[in-house]
């Protein structure tokens, strides 16, 4: 048996059934089905964000099938002889070991479009004979390199795991693991993990490695917080761009996004003046490239991202401040919240209205101090079916 | 529910039930005829501006194509509501699960403001529709076609529709008027004109709002409509900015956004219109617009609505502080 100590969690626990799939019951059934129906279609494609279970899934699929796994990664696909030595015979030989086999195309999003051109569509024409099931993961099964792919393969997605379900799996490991962890940031290492299991089991892992159980505890948002208060401190007082400040985000336990709204909300408190409509200049960058990481989920942008967020941000000034700031918590996000809570009448009103006239909710909603002088006759009123709340709303003055 | 009642609200009350009553749209109505008559449509796709007929023209389609049993053999879904293409394609999954009713082998989905869906939305959306080809056809609007995937526009018809004309809406409006009793005169019907940008629907909307107070429709009367229906007054947000005051500036912006559900880019059209009466050199309203521009730009492709807002904000500080430095490219 090999040395289980410095295996990753994620490898370690990675789950072995059907059964163990937590958290994908709707993928998992639709698996089933395709192994039922082979071979009227010869491949399965699973996709969905990172860490949700895609690999897990296939290997489950050959642990339930009793199955040998031949495994080919994005980084194989370079040399079209290559693929057609080692899978054209592959998918036509029984396997030695076992009765079964399976052939996984893992991480198939790494294959380029445009270096070998019709590499999966060239991969497919191969496995049109194979006897044997294939399965393709995926993180952007939309890809239009995937087209031939969809029309080939049964499509499964993965959702993005709930983080109660996080929580179980990591409740688990730490039971197994014979380790002490507070619920309280198990908690927050599941919700931290935004659906990403292997991440979570990553976070896990380093935080059982430190020996200081009083840090384990305290690890949490109180930690959040004070990370990003030390990285804000260091943009906004530093003047010099260096290592430390091209990393200054590394430490920050926070998402990017989140990074966004702590410096937008501080921004004022450090900057005034020139220095300050430069440093919105350099944040408003920042975004741009976050916009095209969303649009053409080139990841690489990222860099760009955080060295506008901290350089950028930081280059404003010639000098180093000092003194302490008290940073406010971003306060965008709960107002937004407040004010939906505030509108609900004006929404509910605006939806009667919208599918009465067949417009969108938005439209109506933009349209509303209009339509507070058209909906103030009685009959239209009727004719709406507002209810006593929704036109008490509608008669009261406006509070300026 | 309220579809089956006469309606009181006008753009209803009014909005043409057969081809004939349309305005404007000439050529595509003629295409778009000949085409129900042979009880047989494609996919359709109606790309222009608000208010000029689209809805309109899916709605007489149905109502021409399945007579009385259209509610039936009608799903109409708006792109810019529906939470995610999951909603979408349950709802389309749902409708197109049983048979159409009647003599017609299909039904018809209306799609509106299709360029609200996002390209993977798209994508999905393209996957549905060809699923569902055989029993039901996809009639989408959408502002911009540019916005629509190729694949899509490629298994569609497409019409775009052209800008209402002046005296095609006031066809629309005298006939209203007539109905309704109303007097409106010519300088009336101009104020009504100028203040809808050419959207019949809203030139309607402010009618009926203005003849709530006096069937005697005048340019001042309908002047206090639309100034008591204009948005807040984003001047304020800019002389904050121009005279230093960032805080103030922001907080008045999302304030104004929150309160009546104004987007990014109606905030910037707003600031576009605004830059020229404000109180500044010529040179700078060229650098200022241009800078309104870069950020519809930015917004456009996806950016931060915010952010980008902040960020034209402080290129107003910049103008308040000295003039020159309100440069895009930073002016050092």
């Amino acid at each position: 048996m090999m040395n289980m100590d410095n295996v990753p969690w994620c490898e370690k626990y990675r789950v072995r059934s059907f059964e163990d799939m937590k958290g994908q019951e709707l993928a998992v059934s639709k698996v089933k089905l395709f192994l039922k129906s082979f071979p009227k279609k010869k491949a399965i494609a699973l996709h969905g964000p990172p860490g949700v279970g895609k690999t897990s899934l296939a290997y489950a699929i050959a642990s339930e099938m009793d199955a040998e796994v031949l495994e080919l990664n994005a980084s194989d696909f370079r040399n079209k002889a290559k693929i057609a030595e080692i899978v054209g015979p592959a998918s036509q030989q029984k396997s030695l070991f076992r009765n079964n086999k399976i052939i996984l195309i893992d991480e198939a999003d790494g294959v380029s479009s445009m270096k070998d051109r019709g590499g999966i569509s060239e991969l497919l024409v191969l496995l049109e004979k194979s006897v044997f099931p294939v399965i393709f993961t995926a993180n952007d099964i939309w890809h239009k390199k995937f087209s031939l792919l969809r029309k080939k393969a049964d499509v499964v997605a993965l959702k993005e795991v709930d983080y109660k379900v996080v929580l179980g799996v990591l409740s688990d490991v730490c039971e197994k693991e014979n380790c002490v962890v507070s619920n309280e940031v198990l908690t927050s290492i599941a919700i931290k993990a935004r659906g990403d299991i292997r991440a979570a089991l990553n976070d896990l892992q380093i935080l059982s490695k430190m020996d200081s159980p009083e840090l384990l505890k305290e690890v949490g948002d109180r930690n959040k917080e004070q990370s990003i208060f030390t990285a804000l401190q260091h943009v906004f007082q530093t003047a010099k761009i260096d290592e430390e400040m091209i990393k200054v985000y590394d430490e920050v336990n926070m998402s990017i996004d989140d990074v966004f709204l702590w410096i937008e909300e501080n921004l004022p408190l450090a900057y005034k003046g020139e220095e300050l409509c430069q440093a919105i200049d350099a944040l408003s960058l920042a975004d741009v490239f976050r916009g095209r990481i969303r649009r053409q989920r080139h990841w690489r942008f990222m860099v760009y991202e955080y060295f506008l967020l901290g350089a950028g941000v930081a280059s404003v000034k010639k000098y180093d401040r000092s003194g302490w700031t008290q940073y406010k918590k971003p306060s965008r996000i709960l107002k937004i919240w407040l004010q939906n809570q505030r509108s609900a009448k004006k929404k509910s009103i605006c939806e009667k209205y919208a599918k009465h006239c067949h417009i969108s909710i938005k439209t109506a909603m933009k349209d509303f101090m209009l339509l507070k002088v058209i909906l103030q006759k009685p009959d239209i009123r009727e004719g709406l079916q507002l209810t006593n709340d929704e036109i008490a709303y509608l008669d009261k003055p406006i509070v300026a | 529910m309220s579809d089956h009642y006469n309606s009181e609200v006008w753009t209803e009350k009014y909005r043409p039930k057969v081809f004939e009553d349309m305005v404007g749209q000439e050529e595509i109505i003629k295409r778009v005829k000949s085409l129900v008559n042979s009880m047989n449509i494609p996919h359709l796709l109606f790309a222009g501006p608000a208010g000029i007929g689209k809805s309109t023209l899916a709605l007489i389609i149905v109502k021409q194509l399945f007579g009385e049993s259209w509610r039936e053999n009608y799903l109409e879904l708006n792109a810019s509501d529906e939470r995610g293409i999951d909603v979408v394609r349950q709802k389309v999954k749902d409708f197109a699960r049983t048979k159409a009713l009647g003599d017609v082998p299909f039904k018809v989905i209306f799609l509106d403001e299709a360029d609200a869906l996002t390209r993977e939305a798209q994508q999905a959306l393209r996957r549905t529709m060809e699923n569902y080809t055989s029993t039901c056809r996809f009639v989408m609007s959408c502002n911009y076609s540019s916005k629509i995937l190729d694949p899509i526009q490629s298994r569609a018809v497409v019409f775009r529709f052209q800008l209402l004309e002046k005296k095609d809406i006031k066809r629309r409006i005298d006939l209203i008027a007539e109905n309704e009793g109303l007097s409106i005169s010519a300088d009336a019907f101009d104020a009504l004109y100028e203040a809808s940008e050419g959207d019949c629907r809203r030139v309607i909307n402010l009618l009926q709002a203005t003849a709530s107070i006096s069937p005697n429709i005048t340019p001042d009367l309908v002047n206090t409509i639309v100034s008591k229906a204009k948005p807040s007054d984003i001047k304020v947000v800019l002389d904050y900015a121009l005279s230093g005051d960032f805080q103030n500036s922001r907080e008045k912006l999302l304030d104004i956004m929150l309160k009546e559900s104004i987007s990014g880019q109606d905030v910037i059209k707003a600031i576009q219109k605004e830059v020229w009466n404000l109180p500044i050199d010529n040179a700078l309203k060229v650098k200022l617009t241009e800078k309104t521009g870069e950020a519809e730009f930015r917004l456009v492709e996806g950016a931060d609505e915010f952010i980008q807002l902040e960020a034209l904000i402080a290129a107003f500080i910049r103008a308040g502080l000295g003039g020159e430095s309100g440069d895009l490219k930073g002016g050092e």
